[in-house]
């Protein structure tokens, strides 16, 4: 029984290395430094045969964002549906993903080169990653560049001079702020916090009344990541420097790097958290101003209609820029990125896909978007007197005026969660100093360099 | 009836080739994977390479620490469900409502235990809430928040679901014990600590044995779930486990290469453990051999 056992273990292991010697290079991989080869974008000669005979054409959609945009999957149906009816030949199937599997559902079919014909991406590295690793089809000959024009915030998705997919809708994080709370604290409610110390102060007053200053959750890592994008950015002038840091051209405990742990650590040591925070998750935090229980929370522009259907309407639901401690060109900015769609490298009707999502971006497309889900599409045909709420008319202002980049989408995954998300679960467990942080921050870059030489390479030719 | 010698195997083919496409194929592939990385677009051969960066990465070997202090948890499940299954076994007054109430955690979705206990666990959760109404707020400690405590919580919560399969078998092997043997240690006067150290243990002795080495396969490579529910690998990475460092190696950081090598050794484990039961069913003889 043993030797048999022992027989079998040796032999799997000696064929998978001879196997492993013997593997040829995939033939699907792009070369790393530079975009990846796929078919030409124009229609495959059978795609435009069966187009031409009205022969029909099945695309496969696999979609996420009604978690974060209620109304989108009404939406989505509504425009499946219209567009089914003026194109008669087309059929679209669409399967809404949940956020666990969104990407290791396509990263099976990118494996196996087979899936569907349009897959969602979030921005920047989430989605270059899949067009480095042969997954996605650029759009710039499918699309026509005066379409293209009207698109917001797309340079998320640009890369070697290439577009690597299309925005749908905003996804923006105010600093939200329930103006009840902030009066009964004896804050203007009409009035904004504009800097730092403001905001340190503010965290006093609502303490005074026992009334939580800002609500979070970070037991699920998420939340961190989105306060290393909304709160670090602000000693710095472009996303860029964050990609040169990542590939070592610079230092994340260089000083304009390690002032977020300090700034943090500062609102931590001002009492401006909720003492939970680290056995919540963002939900649960996310919960907590809208029960009331909080006066202020790192939001997401998406959730605020939602909020204002909870909370009773909008007379509460104030909205302001993170108040400002740095001097950096970002720390002016509006944190937005656009959530999208691409069309897959393996995909047979990829000018049908792109007929597709451009009719997501026709006027009347977009104003039904807005209806439905309350929350700003990615394009400036979208009349802006649709938009009714004087806090979604801020968000739209601030979207088309001073969008800032979501740091989140241009540093590596792994920096994100091991460094951003872990480092502030240690720095509110008390278990790490900022200064301790910047070191972790830096050591996770240095393993992810040396991990990853290819994806170096391209953050290298990205960062360019 | 006289058979030529090549017949058992032509009737065996089609279960044998299901299994090499089903099990053999895949585990071929994963040690493949393991050994390649990409290099300028293309899978190439590195060897060994990505073991060593697994042995130099601190989050695995933080996960591969976790993974051993789970391992603390084994003795315990072990005594709790023998004790526990002692118990019933003596027909304590409403042992099937007991026994039908210990078992009831095994059978819940781990996602439903974890979710439940999150919620029992927050700093303002459920348990805290009591702890403090009853005076014991200095007890009433940030459980899955901290890094030192949210590991041992996860511990709990494990130990309370998967203890209920450990009582079951044990009371199964008791009920089919025959009952002489009790009688015989009565009449020569043993005590009941005695009839538990000379006759209950001793004829559980190979259910033990199994249920030990299924917990350890459970603490070693089978807890994902529970982490990923309740405490995501943090805070930090003091809840980081191999299993869940291989879905973040694959599915958040596109290494899967990195995954696929900790999945290996992950196997390889798994795969000395099941022989190690394999030779201690075996019995004594068995362990001659080895």
């Amino acid at each position: 029984m043993k030797k048999h056992l022992w027989a079998i273990l040796a032999a799997l292991v000696i064929l998978s290395m001879i196997a492993a010697q013997c593997a040829t290079p995939t033939p699907e991989e792009p070369p790393a430094t530079q975009a990846p080869e796929v078919e030409e974008p124009t229609e495959a000669p059978e795609a435009k045969e069966a187009e031409e005979a009205g022969e029909p054409v099945e695309l496969v959609m696999w979609w996420w964002g009604e978690q974060e945009a209620p109304g989108a999957q009404e939406w989505l149906d509504e425009t499946v549906e219209l567009y089914q009816q003026e194109n008669p030949n087309v059929t679209i199937e669409t399967v809404l993903q949940s956020t666990d599997s969104l990407i290791p559902a396509f990263q099976s079919a990118m494996a196996a080169q087979e899936g569907p014909d349009i897959q969602y991406f979030w921005g920047g590295v989430w989605t270059l990653e899949f067009a480095w690793g042969g997954g996605v089809a650029p759009v710039d000959d499918l699309i026509p560049e005066e379409e293209l024009a009207h698109y917001i915030n797309n340079f998320e998705r640009t890369y070697d001079g290439q577009i690597w997919g299309v925005p749908w809708y905003m996804s923006g994080n105010p600093f939200v702020y329930n103006k009840s709370l902030f009066e009964q604290a004896g804050l203007d409610p009409d009035k904004p916090i504009e800097t730092w110390d403001e905001l340190l102060e503010a965290c006093d007053k609502l303490n005074a009344i026992g009334v939580t200053p800002i609500s979070g959750g970070l037991k699920d890592g998420w939340f961190g990541g989105w306060l290393y994008s909304i709160l670090s950015r602000q000693t710095h002038d472009s996303e860029k420097e964050y990609m040169k840091a990542a590939v070592g051209e610079a230092s994340f405990t260089d000083p304009e790097f390690a002032e977020y742990w300090v700034r943090l650590n500062e609102l931590k040591e001002a009492g401006c958290w909720n003492e939970d925070i680290n056995s919540l998750d963002y939900q649960q935090g996310m919960d907590n101003f809208v029960q009331g229980q909080a006066a202020m929370i790192f939001g997401n522009d998406t959730f605020l209609a939602g909020w204002a259907d909870t909370m009773g309407g909008w007379d509460d639901i104030g909205l302001m820029l993170v108040p400002k401690y740095g001097d950096g060109a970002m720390a002016d900015q509006y944190v937005t990125t656009a959530q999208g769609l691409g069309i897959t490298s393996w995909s047979e009707h990829k000018q049908e896909a792109a007929d597709f999502l451009m009719f997501m971006h026709t006027p009347d497309r977009l104003k039904a978007w807005f209806e439905y889900t309350g929350v700003i599409p990615a394009d400036d045909r979208l009349d802006p007197s649709a938009i009714t709420q004087p806090q979604l008319q801020q968000v739209y202002e601030w979207d088309t005026t001073v969008p800032g980049p979501n740091m989140e989408n241009f540093i590596p995954s792994m920096l994100d969660e091991q460094a951003a998300f872990a480092g502030a679960q240690l720095l509110f467990a008390g278990d790490k100093n900022p200064e301790e942080l910047a070191q972790m921050t830096e050591d996770v870059a240095a393993k992810w360099r040396d991990q990853n030489p290819d994806a170096v390479e391209n953050f290298r030719i990205w960062a360019e | 009836m006289r058979y030529k010698k090549y017949e058992p195997w032509l009737y065996l083919a089609p279960t044998l080739l299901a299994l090499v496409l089903v099990f053999a194929y895949p585990v071929v592939r994963l040690v493949i994977l393991s050994m390649q990385r990409r290099s300028k677009g293309e899978m190439i051969f590195v060897g060994l390479a990505n073991y060593r960066s697994l042995f130099k990465d601190d989050v695995f070997l933080e996960a591969v620490g976790n993974n051993l202090y789970l391992l603390i948890s084994v003795p315990i499940m072990v005594a709790v469900a023998l004790i526990l299954a002692i118990f019933l076994f003596e027909r304590i007054k409403g042992w099937r409502f007991y026994q039908t109430t210990l078992f009831l955690p095994y059978l819940l979705p781990i996602v439903v235990v974890g979710l439940i206990f999150s919620y029992i666990f927050q700093l303002s959760g459920v348990l805290n809430e009591f702890l403090t109404l009853i005076g014991l707020e200095r007890f009433a400690l940030d459980w899955l928040g901290s890094t030192k405590l949210a590991l041992p919580t996860v511990m709990f919560v494990v130990v309370w679901k998967e203890v209920g399969l450990g009582v079951v078998l044990f009371l199964a092997r008791l009920m089919s014990v025959e009952e002489e043997l009790f009688d015989a240690a009565r009449i020569d006067g043993a005590s009941w600590w005695e009839m538990q150290w000379y006759v209950t243990i001793p004829q559980l002795s190979t259910v033990i044995e199994f249920f030990t080495v299924i917990s350890v396969i459970t603490m070693l490579s089978w807890v994902f779930n529970y982490v990923y529910v309740m405490t995501a690998g943090g805070p930090g990475n003091s809840t980081m486990v191999t299993e869940l460092y291989v879905y973040l190696q694959g599915f958040r950081y596109n290494q899967m290469n990195l995954a696929a090598a900790t999945s290996v050794l992950i196997l390889i484990v798994t795969i000395v453990l099941i022989f190690v039961q394999f030779r201690l069913r075996e019995g004594e003889d068995g362990w001659e051999q080895i």
